[in-house]
């Protein structure tokens, strides 16, 4: 039972981790909470369910080409959500992000019907350990998102266009000073962050059913694993989305699962209480 | 003036305070006395830790070691709007006004202020006018925003705000940076006015004249230590300083 | 300049006149479900009411609104239906409570730098909304509080929707008008003073834990008021209607309409609440057309609708004026 409960609340906080790192790498960039990412992953998810169902494409090539779809959805989000309010105040931004996540949920309502779906799982049956039955696919998924989250991290580190982006993060203005595009540079931090988000739909998708308001609940969770992680860190939304997996398992399967995401929430709270910038957040002091 | 033996009680007094941040030495056993009616010069180089010793004054940071009194009475642990309430008032390096309010909301606020410490003027408006013409602002529009004013204006107005505080304190962080002779000179009056209150004025500032000018004292920082403290002729030859200011380390000695 | 005072005096005196007018005319003029929609955009406005105080006076955002809203639902129906007590002290009950709650939870949560209040209050909003969901005892569970008994005092009971949509306007006046006191009081300028610049009031003397307390219990109190109204007016509670959702609802408004003044509440909520009702007919693509149109209006007018046209006045109407009168 608990080897069950460990097992498939790390797989879910994997997911949580993907959204949430998918979450920093646009704060880090430009500074703005992306109150849409959820949505993010519930249109990866269809995408996936398109490419896989009605094209009958096998699992892996749908996640991979629902992938790069989803980094043009994150490109074009950023063009009409972002890049018009960059000199807007950041509640200018927050709100359209807003707007945004309900034209895309609305979209894929329109698009997919609101009918919950579902899709293949990237790994079939059960592995049994004693006495718990482990599901395949949650042990894809944490293979998959601790295989994502290492691409990231070599993107950023090691490329090129890595050392674009975090220039770009770091000072806009320098960065167009030495000749880097702005525009291109951001576009392709949104891109990267709703590629991995979405990746994250189409590996949930199989094991929940798909539906258009599937983004909230996970985005809601994934909020919370940044502030738990530490607002701003990679490594924190990594570790704050494996505490909300596992919060969120145990607490559903001891306490009650009407209060899995309220339970969630007192940690971030009491957490926010003990350690005000989050576990792996730097301590802020304000500039006199 | 005279200063070194005046024989009031100092209005505010720093015994020993330490600030360090991570290793670098930004104010190290900072001794100073400041009495009611005294031009307090404080200078030195950039990055000497003079504006971190203003934030220690009105406690923005929290100093690791040694006390601070303000008439007496120990602040060292007092949070910052205590601090205000107990008379320090100060301006900042770059102006920190009420952006989306009009000027009149601004002066008030200090005002507010006096009426929180119970001093009851009760000539609130003669002050301000008194003050605005001395900063040279009596035909600005009062329900005016605050962008309309240029940034000497912006300057000015803090400190007129500030005095409107009534404080027994008034910090100054370089009020003369960035503006042209006529408003030097407006300081100099709002300064003045400070005085005739027997206000304390710490003044950091760049601009020598101005502060050899007027200061009765003053102490040069550099690297956070205190190297030397004296009317400004005494600091003027002063070898520290005038090393500190022309390059070359204290520690090397040629 | 004399008389120029007095001018504005006079159009300000017909301008309000001209609304009073109007706000008599409307429940005559409208069918009771326009009504019924006027009655929930004023709850409305006063919850958005409550974000100005808090974001647009003291600069601090909170997600929690919906959540205080139905706390003070819940408290006036409990003290209605379990106490007994008359309309008026429940709706005293109602905003008293939840600004004592919101203030203690503004002690704790303004410890937290920047936007770290807004992620709290989130968590705090979803802990509501769990509550409300789960705590039979006071707030029925799944299945809500129904039967609240209508307003009445005295004599006089609003059981019709036009007595109500005078309950509710007279309510909303009220707050507007002392809200305006707020405005110019040291109180509302110590606010102003942690929004523009926390450093530079804290040198002032503001404590700002105390000061960012006050302004979330009276923002509030805001809530608690509406959520009273909005017993009274529905008489069904349910949690579905105090969600997450509804609170980004109230900070879409107030955008739209701008935060520099309380103007701002009306029009964003007028724009919204009514936005709403056009696009129902086109009932599947109504969430759609009703998402885009927030983006556009949001890079169109980044300062809200109040925002640009302070721009417009400031940039064409107001030099003429001053040339007019140097001239």
């Amino acid at each position: 039972m608990n080897l069950q409960l460990l097992i498939s609340g790390t797989s879910m906080g994997f997911v949580y981790g993907l959204i949430a790192m998918g979450m920093v790498l646009i704060f880090r960039s430009v500074g703005i909470m992306n109150f849409a990412q959820g949505e993010f992953l519930m249109f990866g998810g269809y995408i996936c369910y398109m490419f896989n169902r009605i094209f009958n494409i096998p699992i892996g090539i749908s996640l991979i080409l629902s992938s790069l779809i989803m980094g043009v959805v994150g490109a074009i989000f950023m063009r009409t959500a972002y890049w018009p309010l960059r000199k807007a105040q950041s509640k200018a931004i927050i709100v359209s992000a807003m707007g945004a996540s309900i034209v895309l949920k609305e979209g894929a309502r329109i698009i997919w019907g609101s009918i919950p779906v579902s899709m293949d799982k990237v790994a079939d049956g059960t592995a049994k350990v004693s006495t718990a039955s482990i599901q395949w696919q949650y042990v894809a998924i944490i293979v998959i998102a601790a295989f994502l989250m290492a691409l990231v991290y070599i993107l950023l580190e090691k490329t090129f266009i890595g050392h674009i982006m975090q220039a770009t993060a770091q000072d806009q203005y320098m960065a167009s000073l030495i000749g880097i595009p702005v525009i291109v540079s951001i576009g392709l931090t949104f891109a990267l962050s709703a590629m991995i988000t979405g990746v994250g739909g189409g590996l949930l998708a199989p094991i929940f059913f798909l539906n258009n308001t599937m983004g909230m609940t996970s985005g809601a969770k994934a909020f919370a694993a940044i502030v738990i992680g530490g607002f701003g860190s990679v490594p924190g939304a990594i570790i704050g989305g494996l505490i909300v997996g596992l919060v969120e398992a145990f607490g559903g399967a001891y306490i009650s699962t009407t209060y899995q995401l309220v339970l969630i929430y007192i940690v971030l709270v009491l957490v926010l209480m003990v350690r005000p910038q989050g576990i792996f957040g730097d301590r802020i002091q304000e500039k006199a | 003036m005279t200063s070194t033996l005046n024989p009031k009680k100092p209005v505010l007094k720093m015994d020993n305070v330490c600030k360090n941040f991570g290793g670098v030495i930004a104010a190290d056993k900072i001794a100073l006395e400041l009495y009611g009616g005294e031009i307090f010069g404080l200078i030195g180089p950039n990055g000497a830790g003079k504006t971190t010793l203003l934030n220690l004054i009105t406690g923005i940071y929290q100093s690791d070691d040694g006390e601070m009194f303000l008439l007496d009475k120990n602040i060292t642990k007092v949070p910052t709007h205590r601090r205000a309430r107990l008379g320090i008032a100060r301006t900042f390096q770059h102006p920190r006004l009420l952006n989306r309010c009009d000027i009149k909301t601004n002066i008030l606020m200090g005002s507010d202020l006096a009426n929180k410490r119970k001093i009851k003027g009760g000539k609130l408006e003669e002050d301000m006018n008194m003050l605005l013409k001395c900063a040279g602002l009596q035909n600005v529009n009062l329900s005016d925003s605050i962008e309309k004013l240029s940034y000497g204006q912006q300057k000015m107005l803090e400190i007129v705000r500030a005095l409107l505080c009534e404080p027994a304190v008034l910090l100054l962080d370089e009020p003369a940076a960035g503006l042209n002779t006529k408003e030097m000179d407006y300081i100099v009056a709002l300064i003045k006015v400070a005085v005739q209150k027997d206000i304390a004025v710490l003044l950091i500032e760049h601009a020598m004249d101005l502060v050899m000018g007027i200061c009765d004292r003053l102490t040069v920082l550099n690297f956070g230590h205190q190297i030397a403290t004296g009317t400004p002729t005494e600091i003027q030859s002063n070898e520290e300083v005038i090393k500190a200011y022309l390059g070359g380390s204290c520690n090397v000695k040629s | 300049m004399k008389e120029r005072f007095k001018s504005i005096r006079l159009t300000n005196v017909v301008i309000v006149a001209a609304i009073f007018l109007l706000c008599m005319l409307i429940p005559s003029q409208t069918s009771s479900y326009m009504l019924r929609v006027l009655n929930i955009a004023m709850i409305t406005y006063l919850c958005v009411l409550s974000v100005y105080v808090l974001l647009g006076m003291c600069g601090q955002n909170s997600f929690a609104q919906a959540g205080l809203w139905g706390i003070g639902a819940y408290i006036t129906a409990n003290v209605v239906m379990k106490l007994g007590y008359s309309s008026i002290t429940a709706f005293i009950i109602s905003v008293i409570g939840t600004a004592l709650f919101t203030f203690v939870i503004g002690f704790a949560f303004f410890r937290l730098r920047m936007y770290y209040f807004t992620f709290a209050t989130v968590g705090l909003m979803t802990i509501l909304n769990g509550l409300f969901m789960n705590w039979k005892e006071a707030t029925g569970g799944a299945l809500g509080i129904s039967n609240i008994p209508e307003f009445r005092v005295g004599g006089f009971v609003a059981n019709t929707e036009t007595s109500k949509y005078f309950v509710i306007l007279a309510t909303v006046v009220l707050i507007s008008l002392s809200l305006k006191f707020l405005f110019h009081s040291p109180l509302g300028r110590s606010f102003m003073a942690i929004r523009d610049n926390e450093i530079a009031a804290n040198c002032l003397g503001i404590n700002s834990l105390l000061t960012k307390s006050i302004a979330f219990a009276i923002s509030g109190a805001l809530c608690g008021a509406a959520g009273a109204l909005y017993a009274f007016l529905s008489g069904y509670l349910s949690y579905q209607s105090f969600t997450y959702q509804q609170s980004t609802m109230y900070l879409i408004m107030i955008m739209l309409g701008g935060t520099i003044s309380p103007v701002g509440a009306v029009i964003g909520t007028l724009i919204i609440s009514l936005l709403q009702e056009w696009v129902r007919p086109l009932q599947n693509y109504m969430q759609l057309i009703y998402g885009a149109g927030i983006m556009i209006l949001m890079i169109v007018q980044p300062e809200g609708i109040l925002g640009g046209g302070k721009v417009i006045y400031d940039k064409y109407i107001k030099p003429k004026k001053t040339s007019t009168k140097n001239g």
